[in-house]
């Protein structure tokens, strides 16, 4: 450290100002650190230490160290391997269409967004909205006697049908309701994305005589290949804690279709008073969500 | 002269500190709803004629349970007051969050809740029921009653049903009729607490009950069982699509909307269906404590009732504020503000039975006093989130109604570890 004229004034001052002086850097860092380590590091310690104890809800009972206990009740519970499967199921389905309407509605108004300015707006609409908003909304759409959708299929003379209450669609709804949200954000990364294409190798391509299908499978795809990783890693991640629209429209109903981890584990911390397990569930969702992420990004090459 | 004035503040700071802690403020958890609404207005009413501040915090109905329980598994005093519904009492009990009023009554100089309050709403409010101490005092009134379109199930055949075999009898001709626009009955088949919700009456209507008067067995997979299942699943298909996600307000709708024939609901219902503004049926809704199956019928009892924190600072004031809000006077006031009473002299207020919102009274006491409380244990959260499961998926039909009882007999067994 250069030592200037003040600095060297201060030296010349008591020992606090000499230590002071010595310690600014640690001094200015300790706040920023403190607040991760209280808003971060302690919550996530203590998520280990609870996730390794069965905890009473008697606050005069000591909390019991159970070791790897509540992991191994992960495999045995059959709750959990349903909500585990039906988290699967909606992460595939509704990020995959999101992602497949995103891309395909960024890549159909790519050209005529800029006249049309106003669409885009219209299209952030439902991302913007909170999501307990969206599932009151889509609550009120599916109700099977007096929804709007059912009321449509009766004017059409088609049966009505009970959204969220059957086993076979309410999964389906669900999904439906997601992908109505958050296709607007793949769809706006996609935009943002073409638009930073270089023109050359489009220009080339053309001469070349390349099909327009050529073109996007070895040059737009390629190109936006960092964009569509991050979309889909963002968008895996935030399926995977899903929980708004499930509490809302079916919680977690019927017959147990479309009950999710966060639903579960949600339930078993404070429903069932069971926070141990709980943690050791959350635990498991952060391990699956890390691995997840690094194979993503190794597989994208985005690691480098 | 700077450091005069900061010494000042902090020791005026300090007194104010000190005697904000000593003032005896009440902080009440209550529901959302008219119960919650009903507790609110009648602690600010004591708050302007004691002189002194309660607080009331609002969160819905889960929440209620879920900021109960961790401010009793924490300690933390947050709340003096918890308005709990009753099937919370043996958990919030049990596992030491509740304060023991015996000496509080003692200090009062009585020995209990007097005598004017119904005997099933102090049963409750004793853990274990009705022979325990008293860890809380009944507020609220509830417990379901059965509603129908009297002249629809006249139509029907049914002048007034007086067992579930009349419902369904109703119920099927009218939901033939109806040609998918009209219901003969609808419930609650949303998983969980309401499925379980609109289940138990029926199930306890054919004499099963999910555990033995010991506690020492399951006993859900029985033949009563079977036959409660039985007509639960008749009832299931004259019900409207869609039942499977129903919860209380969805069946409150349909009955106002005059969609559905008939329903088990709460009385805090009679409200919606007598109010022009929420009802097409103002008028035409008939109520009657629960059909008989093969033994009499049996309505669950819902009572909100208040109990002190283990871990309040404040309990002697909490104590005197329960005791005047569940006076006579108070509880007359509290059903006038829309919630059912649990004191005989304020169901037989003449004052109050005159009166049309409150034709249902005679009906609503009768089936509090023939009502069974759910099954009373600690993990009943547990033991109803198990047994709403099955019972989604035998209304959903993923499995048939013998499956759905004896895989809840399984759950329950593990939960509780009986056999």
């Amino acid at each position: 450290m250069l030592q200037t004229g003040k600095s060297a004034s201060v030296r010349r001052g008591g020992p606090l100002e000499q230590w002071t002086e010595r310690h600014l850097r640690y001094l200015m860092l300790a706040p920023t650190v403190l607040i991760l380590l209280a808003l971060t590091i302690f919550p996530s310690v203590y998520m280990f230490y609870a996730a390794v104890h069965r905890i009473s809800p008697n606050p005069d009972l000591p909390w019991e160290f159970v070791g790897a206990g509540n992991f191994a009740r992960l495999i045995s519970d059959p709750q959990f391997h349903v909500a585990l499967r039906n988290t699967v199921v909606f992460t595939i389905v509704a990020v995959t269409l999101e992602f497949l309407l995103g891309l395909g509605l960024a890549l159909l108004l790519d050209r005529f967004i800029r006249r049309l300015s106003f669409l885009k707006t219209v299209l952030m609409i439902p991302m913007m909205l909170p999501p307990i908003a969206v599932a009151i909304t889509w609550k009120l759409i599916y109700e099977p006697q007096f929804g709007v959708l059912n009321e449509i299929m009766f004017l059409l003379g088609l049966p009505v049908q009970a959204w969220a209450g059957d086993v076979n669609l309410a999964m389906f709804s669900i999904i439906v309701a997601d992908v109505w949200q958050w296709t607007p954000f793949i769809f706006l990364l996609m935009l943002a994305g073409l638009a930073s294409l270089p023109v050359e190798p489009y220009e080339a391509a053309a001469l070349d005589g390349a099909s327009s299908w050529r073109q996007f499978w070895d040059l737009t795809l390629p190109f936006l290949k960092p964009v569509i990783a991050i979309a889909l890693l963002l968008r895996v991640m935030d399926a995977l804690r899903l929980f708004d629209l499930v509490f809302i429209l079916t919680g977690g109903g019927p017959a147990d279709r479309t009950k999710v981890l966060s639903l579960y584990i949600y339930q078993v911390a404070y429903r069932f008073a069971d926070p141990g397990y709980a943690a050791a569930m959350s635990l498991f969702v952060l391990f699956v969500t890390i691995v997840l992420s690094t194979w993503f990004m190794k597989r994208m090459r985005l690691a480098e | 002269m700077v450091r005069k004035f900061c010494l000042a503040l902090a020791v005026a700071a300090s007194a104010l500190a000190i005697s904000a802690s000593a003032w005896a403020d009440i902080t009440i958890l209550v529901p959302s709803g008219s119960e919650g609404d009903g507790l609110r207005a009648a602690a600010a009413d004591y708050a302007k004629m004691k002189n002194t501040k309660v607080e009331t915090v609002q969160a819905p109905y889960a929440n209620v349970f879920e900021q109960g329980a961790n401010a009793g598994a924490t300690k933390s005093g947050v709340f003096d007051i918890v308005l709990m519904d009753d099937p919370w009492i043996p958990f919030f009990a049990e596992n030491g969050h509740l304060e023991d009023l015996t000496s509080y009554f003692k200090g009062a100089g009585v020995e209990g809740p007097d005598s004017d309050f119904l005997s099933k709403s102090l049963a409750i409010c004793r853990n274990p029921y009705n022979s325990g101490p008293y860890v809380c005092l009944p507020y609220v009134g509830n417990a379901q009653m059965f509603f129908y379109d009297a002249a629809k199930f006249k139509e029907a055949g049914v002048e007034a049903p007086k067992t579930w075999d009349d419902v369904l009898k109703a119920a099927k001709a009218l939901t033939e009729q109806g040609g998918g626009r009209y219901f003969g009955y609808v419930f609650r088949g949303g998983q969980g607490n309401p499925v379980v919700a609109d289940f138990m009456p029926i199930f306890w209507s054919y004499g099963a009950d999910m555990f033995n008067a010991e506690r020492t067995k399951v006993t859900i997979d029985t033949p009563e069982g079977a036959a409660a299942t039985k007509m639960f699943m008749a009832l299931r298909d004259v019900s409207p699509k869609g039942v499977e996600s129903y919860n209380a307000n969805e069946v409150g709708t349909a009955m106002a909307a005059g969609t559905a024939a008939s329903s088990i609901n709460w009385p805090n219902y009679v409200a919606t269906f007598e109010d022009p503004s929420q009802s097409k049926m103002v008028g035409k809704i008939s109520f009657s404590p629960i059909p008989a199956g093969t033994k009499p019928g049996s309505s669950e009892i819902g009572h909100w009732t208040m109990g002190i924190m283990a871990a309040s600072k404040n309990k002697q004031e909490a104590f005197d504020f329960m005791m005047w809000a569940t006076t006579a006077e108070q509880i007359k006031i509290s059903a006038e503000r829309g919630n059912p009473p649990v004191r005989t002299s304020v169901f037989t207020d003449p004052e109050l039975t005159k009166q049309e919102q409150f034709r249902h009274y005679p009906v609503l006491m009768e089936a509090i006093q023939a009502s069974t409380p759910r099954p009373r244990h600690p993990k009943w959260p547990e033991i109803e989130n198990a047994f709403g499961i099955e019972l989604s998926k035998a209304v959903a039909g993923t499995i048939t109604p013998e499956e759905a009882l004896k895989n809840s007999q399984a759950a329950v067994e593990q939960i509780t570890g009986l056999k």
